[in-house]
């Protein structure tokens, strides 16, 4: 069974001024008598994972049962180090548009293109030659002009032009020797179509030839397959005395709407998780000593939004994939030290 | 340009190790960890786990430079182990957790996908169905005022579909 949430060693305390019983304190020898080494069996007990939410783009899951610097991890891998493609080099063959080809590049850049990192290797070198199992290259090639016999009273430049507005859409994938086989029936293409890049006006123009890579978060944030990806800890609020029947109603409005129910006169914790914390409830003296607010330290509500890359079910197991072959390239070259210094000795 | 190369940051060059020890001269059992090419989220794990290996007396991390991509762990055995072992140890069971977490997760998501529930296959398995306000270790400590919410109604609420 996994521990209650009454258990006060796994309370974080939330008091009016501060912030009270921040680190846990179960290692081992601090309680005499009681083991807190780790051990894989209660682990597994204690250990939950239960998804929340799933909608196309967020997922929104608990995880119980772990310390925070593994929460913690988990979050900084999804955020800087799972790869996704983005565009990496451009070559701006013209350029007419007020935009300058700096902030333009910038821009082209920063879009999520959906392109499975998986099937792309890291570029050898920054020098290397462009290759087909390395690089995606897209054109975006767009002339504005001025569209005949349009009434002279009108002033919507859709309707005076073609092409006023450079949208992420436009931009082409150009398949190189084997991709156009590679990626039939899920042709790279940018996540949203409707993206504004651009506004051109009449005889001004854009071509560019775009070469996306595969990179991390760590290097540039255009790379991160997350828009947010947080986690808070679950809310739990403990009643210590009855409310009186006539601060009810004031009770249940220094909580955000649905946290606090009142039933057969009764102040009732209903959903503590939509709770925010806020702590109003601690302003009223009348309320001070009646209730405690607190937070499980050992839980861990994440919210993950993905930019598109991934779906967003996919991130977890993905980024806890790179955390395993970070921890296993410590554990080896643990292992090589040892066996290079059996050799010395 | 003296930019330095952005790949450098994050991929070991092929001749670097990974890491290094530094025996410490005057304290028994204690050595200096040096991490190449890792940065917090490697560190804090670490140094968390082997806080909980009972023969460690000393664990403790840091980011030495922040334009620098190396961390030092600072090792602290007693005579029962050394600290290369308490690293290894605590690189093993961190794998070993995370490996657990990866898979829990994942049969989650599949039964999501396959539209059930999210929580069937915990419900029979393992913990009888998890939700944390509706927790049967409550008996014995009645709170006056409120009692909890009750343990029927209480997917609904939790589980956001």
């Amino acid at each position: 069974m996994p521990r209650s949430l009454d258990d006060t060693r796994r309370h974080v305390q939330v008091l009016p001024e501060r912030i009270g019983a921040v680190a846990g304190s179960e290692f081992p020898g601090h309680y005499p008598g009681e083991d807190h080494s780790w051990n894989l069996q209660k682990f597994k007990e204690n250990l939950i994972t239960s998804v929340q939410r799933l909608t196309p783009s967020t997922i929104e899951f608990d995880l119980v049962g772990v310390d925070a610097s593994i929460a913690n991890a988990l979050r900084r891998v999804m955020i800087a180090e799972v790869p996704t493609v983005a565009i990496e080099e451009i070559y701006v063959w013209n350029n007419t548009s007020i935009m300058q080809d700096e902030v333009l590049c910038h821009r082209v850049g920063l879009v999520p293109l959906k392109i499975d990192p998986r099937s792309l290797k890291y570029r050898p070198s920054p020098h290397s030659a462009p290759h087909e199992t390395d690089t995606i290259v897209f054109d975006l090639s767009v002339r504005c002009d001025r569209r005949p016999g349009v009434d002279k009273s009108e002033k919507d430049p859709k309707k005076l032009y073609y092409d006023s507005n450079v949208y992420t859409g436009m931009m082409k994938w150009s398949p190189s020797g084997d991709q156009s086989r590679k990626y039939k029936g899920k042709e790279p293409k940018p996540v949203d179509r409707d993206i504004l890049l651009c506004k051109l006006r009449p005889g001004q123009q854009i071509d560019l030839h775009c070469f996306a890579r595969k990179g991390v978060g760590m290097d540039h944030a255009k790379f991160s397959p997350v828009a947010t990806a947080s986690y808070r800890l679950l809310p739990h609020i403990i009643l210590r005395e009855p409310i009186p029947i006539e601060h009810q109603q004031k009770f249940q409005k220094c909580f955000p709407e649905g946290v606090i129910v009142i039933e057969n006169d009764q102040v009732v914790v209903k959903n503590p998780r939509k709770d925010t914390v806020s702590r109003e409830v601690l302003r009223h003296p009348e309320f001070a000593d009646k209730v405690s607010l607190n937070r499980i330290r050992d839980h861990f509500i994440f919210n993950v939004e993905s930019t598109g890359q991934y779906n967003p079910e996919e991130l977890v197991p993905e980024a806890i994939k790179i955390l395993l072959t970070k921890i296993s390239a410590v554990e080896e070259g643990l292992d090589k030290l040892f066996a290079t210094e059996g050799q010395v000795a | 340009m003296n930019q330095p190369n952005r790949i450098d940051s994050w991929l070991l060059q092929d001749d670097e190790k990974p890491l290094t020890i530094t025996e410490d001269p005057k304290i028994p059992n204690a050595a200096t960890i040096l991490l190449r090419k890792q940065d917090h989220t490697l560190g804090n794990m670490i140094r968390a786990q082997l806080l909980l290996d009972p023969t460690v007396l000393f664990a403790g991390y840091k980011v030495p430079h922040p334009l620098e991509n190396d961390i030092i762990i600072k090792i602290q055995t007693d005579e029962r182990s050394n600290p290369a072992d308490a690293l290894k140890r605590a690189c093993h069971l961190l794998i070993r957790q995370t490996v657990q977490i990866k898979s829990q997760f994942m049969e989650q998501a599949k039964n999501i996908e396959m539209g059930m529930g999210p929580d069937q296959s915990l419900a029979t398995a393992q913990t009888n169905g998890y939700d944390p306000y509706a927790d049967s270790s409550r008996q014995g400590n009645t709170i006056v005022g409120g009692q909890f919410r009750d343990t029927n109604a209480g997917g609904a609420d939790v589980y956001d579909f």
